[in-house]
Parts: structure tokens; C-alpha cells; sequence
């Protein structure tokens, strides 16, 4: 089963590693990358692609995570979307706020790249098994 | 001789025999009418005398008796009697030792005492001479003097008498009496407090600084009544106090409300009101303190606004603390992951010397992370605001030894068993491990053995972790709880764990010291506040 990501990330390197880790390991899956909130709005709306999981930064400039995050939820058909967050902060009140929104998933981002790789892995294995509403 | 004036003669002699028996028995009635006068004047007089005698023995009585004293002297000032009072007075007994008053005189009052005896032969008294006078044993007393001339029939002046009164206590009383009013008054009048007596409302005294805290003076303030000079919603709250004071619930009762000024300002001030009772305990008078509070209140706040100033600088420094780390993170993790990357797809090309250098810089980077994450710790080691709680240190304390790497060789133990305190879960169980943690990480002996110990006393809990590790030079003993200083060139050392263990001690208001010996040891002393 071949799914479509869509990370939304503003540091290059971390979009590289995310795509790495998808290359290393064979996956099949589809990466679509957008450097913020609004770009990422500007690809749903263009109904591109309809992402099956979003993996979403919340430190970005212009439009953050939570912001994004917030549009999303308030979007009947985008709404059932599973939202990762891969944030650098383990701050109590983003991670509270993020659940609160609606978040299927919190990741901090280690500073190892081998702990990162073996988390994306845990991360798409563990959606591999899972069933999704827009499918 | 004839016959016939013998017989002439003969009657002649028998009329007068005739008309001197009639004489004699008018003489016989008469002494025996005057007789009788006689013996009833002399019972009279007895009787007077008797009665005079009475009279001088009940006025020699009251002489004697007398409370005041009485002095009787002659023109010249020598004393021709005087009472007990007298005698006690001034202490000299005329029946024992002359006397001459003008003796008596104090220096001072010596023209006084001469200009009132003039005064005194000229117009027959005098009343309410006051002076003071010297007693026998030259002790000096203050007397009032009522004085009047005794005159002999011809109207001539031949002495004096008069009553004499000591009032050299009652002046003294007098005088501290004055004085302590004197003294009272200066307090009032220079008291910084506005002070105000005044009688169910209406406004009866007050002092200068009230006058000048609203404006008015003295007399236009007698005019006025309290609710005159206040804020009506003020006065009705106030009163209702006042009320219960008034029947007697309340003794005194303070309030903070406004004053109207003489220009139509206000401002506020605490006033205390407190009753002054009658014998009946109803209320006489009522007592008010007034202190301005204006600059109090004004500086209350001031200090809420810095506070709040304070309170948000100090969040925003909290909030960029953790930006700036997270943002100082990032290129790390990048530069963590090209590194990795470098080796992995460079394998081949690469040789030991490189991939040497490689495994140094992620080292580097590593350190730099660990760095990154105590400046974050430390940042919120005062950030968290739990309520304290109750805390099982023994729990929390045996949890962190399970939670930090102990090498084989090393040896953790709790030698008494510790308290339940009250504090914030995270930060004891971080003191904690930072203690142990280094205490592990130094240490340098075959045998490493550390030992948690505690005392108490009223105040505080003082605890004590004792290892056997390579000790610390007195010169450091300071310095290691400063914020990145470290004494240990050793990869993991950052130079915040320490520091964040003083800032939280600094939290529970305890202190934190150490004794060490070169190579034998070190003890890390620590108090809590209960």
C-alpha cells in the first residue's frame, strides 16, 4: 500500500532527511513537500493530491503549524486527515494545544539522525496497519 | 429755849425720824432690789462667763485643729501664736523657739512678700498671696496666704493673723499636669496623622496636619461635620461602623476612605476611629487617626504595574530562552544528519583519519545539544508554578537512583531514611539528580560510595550527599554552582547542573555548601525550608 505524505516543513534538511529515510528503506510511498502553512493550504485546495497522513513542523514562518492546523480541522473534508506534528519543542503547551485541536500523532525531533530515521520508520510502519476515513 | 420750839424741834425731829425710817426703808427696798439685780447679774455673768469660756475653749479646739495653718504675729513679723498645722508646716514650734516670719521668706519672693505686707497694714487684708517660703529644714514649700490686721479699740493696728495653706503638692500636680497636657498637645499638633475629635458627627477638635491635609484651618472645621469632608457612599459604609461602636459591639474600627479638600479634591486616607467612653460607657467622643494613603496607594500601585512588568519581561525571557534553544537545536540536528550522511555515503572513499573527524564533530555536536538542553532546564526550573505538594523524598530520591546509569563499582545509599516534604515533584527529584549524578560520574574508586543523609531542626531539613570521589580544591568550592562553570574537562560536563541545583535550593529558600577533601571526597550540604 502506497500512501501519499504531505510534509510540511521549512528547514530543506529536514525535508531532506524525511525523503531519505523514504528512500533508504524502499518505501513506495508518495512525498509531496511544502515549505509552510499557506503553501500547504495552496496544494489542498488545488486538490493536487489528497494526502492520506500530513506530517506537519510547528515552528515555520508565516503561517505555523497550529495555525495550519486549525484551518485543517475546520474543514469538513479535510478534517479526518491524520495530522503527525514533528516539532522540536516538547513544550507542554504546544503539545497540549495540538492535541486539543486535533493531532493523531506528536514527534520530537531528535538530534540523532539515526533516532529520527528509526522513528519516521516506527511512524509509517505503524500507519501501514492503519484504517483511514478518505480512502 | 421755849417750850414751844422745843416742841417744833421735837416734831420737827419726829417727821424727820418719820421720813428717815420712810428713807431707809425706800433704801432697805432699794438694796434689797439691787441685791437682788446683784445676784442675778452675777448669775449672768457666770453664766457669760461660763459661756465665754466655752466658746474660747471650743475656738482654742478649732485653733488647734485647724487644717491650715494659722499664724498670728505682731507688726514686726514675730509670732505670737500658731497651730498644729503651722507648726507642721514649717516646722518650728513657737512655744519651744522664737520666730520672725520675714525668716521664712524665700530669697526670690523677698520684695513680693514686703510689697504684700504693706499692702496688708495699709488695707486691713489681703487674699491669695502666693509665694514660697522656707521650712526649718530649709526644704522649700509654695503656700497661699489669706491675711487681715488685728486692731486694738483705738482702731490702731496691732497684729496680723493669718491662714496659711500649703499647695506645694497641688502646684506640682498642677504643673505636670500642664505639662503632660503641654506634652500631648505638642504630639497632636505635630503628628504627622491628621487627628480629629469629634462628637456624633459634628467635627469638635483637630490638629494641624489635618488642617493641612484638607485645607481648611481650625474654624471652618468646627463649622463642619464629618460627612461634610467625605464622600457620601464613603460616609455611609463608615457609619455603619460607627453605628456598632457607638452602641457599644466595637471598641474601634479602621477604613480606608476619601477626604474632600477645601479646593474639591479628595484623597485617601486610612483613618482609625476609636470611642472615648463616658463613666456609662456611652460613647463621648470619638477619635479619629487620618493618614494620608495617597502615595501609598499610588506606589501600590506602581509596584502591581512592575510587578506585572516584571512578571511578563520575565515570561518573555522564559519564552525566548526556549525559542532561542529550539531555533540553536535545529541546525544541530541538520548538521547531525549530513555528518551521518557524509559517513554512510562516503563509506568507501573515506579514510580512518576522516571518519575519526567525523565521529569527533558529532561528538561536538552532541555536547553542544546538551549545553542547548540545561540552558533550557535551568530556564524553567522557575517556570513551573505547581502548588507545593506533598512530596516522599525517600520515593522520589530511590526513583532517581533507578533512573541514572550507577556503574557496578559504585554503591548508592540512603543512610536515613528520608522525609516527606512538601515541594514540586519535578524539582527535588532534578536536585536530586544532579547530585547523584555528578556524585557517579566523578567518581574515581574502585570502591565508589555515596551516602544520603538528613537532619533537621525547626526550620529546615539540611540533607547531605557524601561520596568518596576525587574531591574538589577549596578555590572551585564557589565557583562550580555558577551557570557554565566547570572544573572537569569531561565530555558530559556542561556547567548548568550544578546551577540549576543552587536555583532550586535558592527556591526553597535553602543554601547550599560543600567540604571536600583532595582525593578522599566530597560532602554537598543542602537545606530546604520547611
Amino acid at each position: 500500500m502506497a500512501f501519499n505524505f504531505l510534509l510540511i516543513e521549512d528547514d530543506e534538511i529536514e525535508r531532506l532527511k524525511f525523503a531519505r529515510v523514504l528512500q533508504k528503506n524502499n518505501y513506495s510511498h508518495k512525498l509531496i513537500e511544502a515549505e509552510n502553512g499557506e503553501d500547504a493550504l495552496q496544494i489542498l485546495e488545488n486538490n493536487e493530491l489528497i494526502p492520506d497522513i500530513i506530517f506537519l513542523d510547528l515552528n515555520m514562518p508565516k503561517m505555523n503549524g497550529l495555525e495550519f492546523l486549525k484551518i485543517l480541522k475546520s474543514n469538513p473534508s479535510l478534517k479526518y486527515t491524520p495530522v503527525v506534528i514533528l516539532s522540536t519543542s516538547d513544550n507542554h503547551s504546544d503539545l497540549k494545544e495540538s492535541y486539543e485541536t486535533g493531532i493523531a500523532g506528536y514527534i520530537v525531533k531528535p538530534l540523532k539522525y539515526e533516532d529520527y530515521a528509526h522513528k519516521i520508520k516506527c511512524l509509517i510502519e505503524y500507519w501501514s496497519v492503519n484504517e483511514f476515513v478518505n480512502r | 429755849m421755849s417750850s414751844n420750839d422745843i416742841e417744833i424741834l421735837k416734831r420737827a425731829l419726829s417727821r424727820e425720824k418719820a421720813a428717815r425710817k420712810q428713807a431707809e426703808k425706800i433704801l432697805e427696798d432699794k438694796s434689797k432690789e439691787l441685791y437682788l439685780l446683784t445676784t442675778k447679774l452675777k448669775s449672768t455673768n457666770q453664766k457669760l462667763e461660763d459661756r465665754i469660756e466655752t466658746k474660747s475653749s471650743e475656738l482654742q479646739g478649732l485653733f488647734e485643729n485647724l487644717v491650715d495653718a494659722y499664724v498670728l504675729m505682731d507688726l514686726s513679723g514675730n509670732v505670737i501664736e500658731m497651730n498644729n498645722a503651722a507648726v507642721e508646716l514649717f516646722g518650728y514650734d513657737i512655744h519651744k523657739e522664737r520666730l520672725n516670719v520675714v525668716s521664712l521668706i524665700y530669697k526670690e519672693d523677698f520684695t513680693y512678700a514686703m510689697n504684700s505686707f504693706a499692702k496688708l497694714v495699709k488695707e486691713g487684708s489681703f487674699s491669695d498671696y502666693e509665694a514660697r517660703v522656707y521650712t526649718k529644714n530649709r526644704g522649700i514649700k509654695t503656700v497661699h496666704i489669706n491675711a487681715s490686721i488685728i486692731k486694738d479699740k483705738n482702731k490702731k493696728p496691732v497684729a496680723a493673723q493669718g491662714i496659711v495653706r500649703d499647695i506645694t503638692d497641688e502646684l506640682f500636680r498642677q504643673r505636670s499636669f500642664e505639662e503632660q497636657q503641654k506634652q500631648l498637645s505638642v504630639i497632636v499638633e505635630n503628628s504627622s496623622l491628621g487627628i480629629v475629635l469629634s462628637q456624633f458627627g459634628k467635627i469638635v477638635q483637630t490638629n494641624k496636619a489635618f488642617q493641612n491635609l484638607l485645607g481648611y484651618d481650625q474654624e471652618e472645621l468646627l463649622q463642619k461635620e464629618v460627612k461634610d469632608i467625605s464622600i457620601k457612599d464613603e460616609y455611609t459604609k463608615a457609619a455603619i461602623s460607627m453605628d456598632k461602636m457607638n452602641k457599644g459591639e466595637i471598641d474601634h474600627f479602621t477604613v480606608n476612605k476619601r477626604y474632600l479638600r477645601h479646593d474639591g479634591s479628595t484623597f485617601w486616607a486610612k483613618t482609625s476611629v476609636a470611642a472615648v467612653r463616658k463613666q456609662d460607657q456611652s460613647v463621648k467622643y470619638q477619635v479619629a487617626l487620618i493618614e494620608d494613603i495617597t502615595e501609598q496607594l499610588e506606589h501600590e500601585k506602581q509596584r502591581d504595574l512592575l510587578l506585572k512588568k516584571l512578571e511578563k519581561s520575565n515570561k518573555e525571557l522564559n519564552d525566548y530562552a526556549h525559542i532561542v534553544s529550539h531555533d540553536l537545536k535545529s541546525p544541530l540536528r541538520s548538521m547531525n544528519a549530513l555528518i551521518t550522511w557524509l559517513k554512510e555515503d562516503y563509506q568507501d572513499v573515506l579514510d580512518e583519519n576522516a571518519q575519526q573527524s567525523f565521529d569527533m564533530l558529532l561528538k561536538k555536536i552532541d555536547k553542544m545539544d546538551h549545553l542547548i538542553n540545561g540552558i533550557l532546564k535551568y530556564a524553567s526550573i522557575d517556570k513551573s508554578d505547581q502548588p507545593k505538594q506533598k512530596i516522599n523524598l525517600q520515593q522520589i530520591v530511590a526513583d532517581t537512583i533507578d533512573i541514572i546509569y550507577i556503574p557496578d563499582h559504585i554503591t548508592i545509599k540512603i543512610d536515613t531514611h528520608l522525609p516527606v516534604i512538601k515541594g514540586d515533584k519535578f524539582r527535588l527529584q532534578q536536585l536530586f539528580q544532579n547530585l547523584l549524578n555528578n556524585a557517579v560520574k566523578y567518581n574515581d574508586k574502585e570502591q565508589g560510595l555515596i551516602n544520603i543523609s538528613y537532619t533537621e531542626n525547626n526550620d529546615f531539613w539540611q540533607f547531605a550527599i557524601k561520596d568518596n570521589g576525587p574531591g574538589i580544591p577549596e578555590k572551585y568550592h564557589h565557583k562550580i554552582f555558577q551557570v557554565f562553570q566547570t572544573i572537569s574537562d569531561g565530555k558530559e560536563s556542561t556547567g548548568i547542573g550544578l546551577s540549576i541545583v543552587k536555583k532550586i535550593i535558592e527556591l526553597y529558600e535553602g543554601k547550599i555548601w560543600i567540604e571536600s577533601e583532595q582525593n578522599k571526597g566530597t560532602t554537598f550540604f543542602f537545606t530546604l525550608k520547611k
